[in-house]
């Protein structure tokens, strides 16, 4: 079944990456949300070295902060603030935390296909300072979960992640200590990132002390929420060899959906990544063992630990020994989650994997600084949306194998 | 935390979904059966989930389950649910349905709650025109 032609983006090779930008996440309380996309599309056009005009389709994903930012951004307003003048259609791509994988498919298929030349993706949120804490929560208790069949029993994101995590336990023997080592993997990449909120040092006692919130799940087990903004550039890769030497190119993406209901998830405890990781890695042609790094979506640890194990880095119930004992570490045998994750760098709603696939290149084009990872041809992205609906699994590298 | 408590969320329910929140008035836990493939259907749709047949009928359920996964909800839940803390959140796999639901463990311990025990429907009013599936453990 899997691999076959027609399952496959058939964009292989085709487009790539050219240009990255992403503000530091963190409280802004004093600016407009607006200036978060601004900053970052402007980094990204100048990381691109490109004329601006050049830009012919922008893509805002969505804000959940406020509605009325979020018909600023449907209509035109990062286009116009830009000054860009050659844009065709600005139109909104939004799959919740999949957006910048299914963003970046959506932008390479119009690439593809000749309706679009050069694509900005661009994202800002302020749910750090534009809501406050008890609001936020009470947003997401009623964003994306059922109304009918969920909202009346009190269910929210700790909870829907408390979920995960206790299947999960039950079914490998695993123990919250080995879900505390993934936040304390993410926080090693955090202290080598200016762009991340957390960046002191963090050890498992320190999470296992955290208040608990929903069984086993503790607070700092739980991201929060921040404002930021990030773009990247997404263009043919014929155009992109001509504008740099190291393209990121497309190399594999792979996807399914499993829910709209929590509830009616056949598998809480692996959900769809199996499957999304091997479409991915088939269109590649390439295997785990050949990925140099793995940025896996957080946002709580079990899912990292989980999308980490299904997609085959290691064996089902393996996966919190290899964080706990350091291969996912900065100078670590697979890299993992460099930029700290939406645990350590903080969650901006559809921003924590725009964040994501921006680190994904930033490493790949060789601009990650202090935790560079040496050498980085290739990695593995991966995001999901909502209540953990579905599984998206991108492949990137800066040659085609 | 200072909030004041809020009213609880009620279903927003969907008009093809009715006979089952009116059943739950009358102790009676429903999923519905498709007559043409015979495909058990959870929660209520306008059409069969497996071969979009619009001729679905309502079953009664025999209200018994297994926990499939559960949470003791302790701290930081919507603000309507503070009072309520702790309490117990968890997927119930209706065994000879074979469908699950999302519901709450009630008339326990919140922590004597375990994956795969056994559990059986209740049902708890929250106001005149809504009453909520629940569920408590079978105790052997």
């Amino acid at each position: 079944m899997i691999g076959k032609e027609e399952e496959m983006s058939n964009l292989r090779g085709k487009v790539a990456i050219v240009g990255i930008g992403e503000i530091p996440t963190a409280r802004y309380p004093e600016t407009a949300a607006i200036s978060y996309a601004i900053e970052s599309a402007k980094m990204a056009i100048r990381d691109a070295g490109i004329n601006k005009e050049e830009i012919d389709y922008v893509m805002p994903t969505a804000s959940l902060y406020s509605p009325a930012f979020n018909t600023e951004l449907v209509t035109c307003r990062v286009v116009e603030e830009l000054g860009l003048k050659n844009v065709k259609k600005n139109c909104q791509v939004f799959a919740g935390g999949s957006s910048s994988s299914c963003g970046l498919e959506m932008a390479g298929a119009l690439i593809n296909s000749g309706a679009a030349s050069t694509i900005l993706f661009v994202h800002s949120d302020k749910l750090g300072t534009g809501v406050d804490l008890q609001a936020g929560i009470d947003l997401f208790a009623a964003s994306g979960v059922s109304l009918e069949w969920e909202v009346p029993y009190g269910q929210h994101y700790s909870s829907i992640a408390a979920l995960a995590c206790t299947r999960y336990l039950y079914e490998t023997g695993n123990t919250p200590e080995h879900l505390a080592a993934v936040c304390v993997s993410n926080r090693k990449w955090a202290e080598l990132n200016p762009n991340a909120f957390f960046r002191k040092p963090l050890s498992i006692e320190e999470v296992m002390a955290s208040k608990m919130l929903s069984t086993p799940l503790r607070a700092k087990m739980s991201n929060m929420l921040f404002d930021g903004g990030s773009a990247f550039i997404v263009t043919s890769a014929e155009r992109a060899r001509d504008i740099t030497d190291r393209p990121v190119y497309l190399l594999g993406e792979g996807g399914t959906v499993t829910h709209f209901v929590y509830s009616q998830e056949p598998d809480v405890s692996r959900f769809g990544w199996a499957k999304a990781g091997k479409m991915a890695f088939e269109e590649a042609g390439l295997s785990p063992k050949d990925v140099d790094i793995a940025e896996i979506y957080d946002s709580y640890p079990i899912f990292q630990l989980i999308g980490f194990e299904e997609l085959g880095f290691c064996e089902r119930g393996q996966g919190g020994e290899i964080f706990m004992r350091g291969d996912t570490w900065p100078g670590g045998k697979i890299p993992t989650t460099t930029n700290g994750g939406m645990l350590s760098q903080g969650h901006t709603g559809a921003g924590g994997a725009v964040a994501l696939m921006v680190e994904t290149c930033r490493q790949l084009m060789g601009k990650a600084g202090e935790r560079q990872v040496p050498g980085a041809r290739f990695a593995v992205e991966t995001a999901t949306g909502g209540t953990y609906m579905d599984a998206q699994v991108t492949i990137l590298g800066t040659e085609i194998p | 935390m200072n909030v004041q408590a809020k009213p609880k969320p009620v279903p927003v329910i969907s008009s093809w979904a009715k006979p089952f929140w009116d059943a739950a008035k009358e102790g009676k836990l429903l999923y519905q059966r498709c007559k043409d493939c015979n495909t058990n259907v959870f929660y209520p749709r306008i059409a069969c989930t497996n071969c979009f047949s619009d001729n679905l009928e309502w079953v009664e359920s025999s209200g018994k389950g297994t926990v499939y996964t559960y949470t003791v909800v302790e701290s930081n839940p919507p603000s309507a649910f503070i009072q309520d803390l702790p309490f117990v959140i968890a997927i119930i796999k209706l065994e000879e349905e074979g469908v699950q639901m999302l519901s709450n463990i009630v008339d326990c311990d919140p922590h004597e709650v375990e994956c795969d025990m056994p559990v059986e429907v209740v049902f708890e009013k929250l106001n005149d025109e809504i009453t909520l599936p629940k569920f408590k453990p079978i105790k052997a």
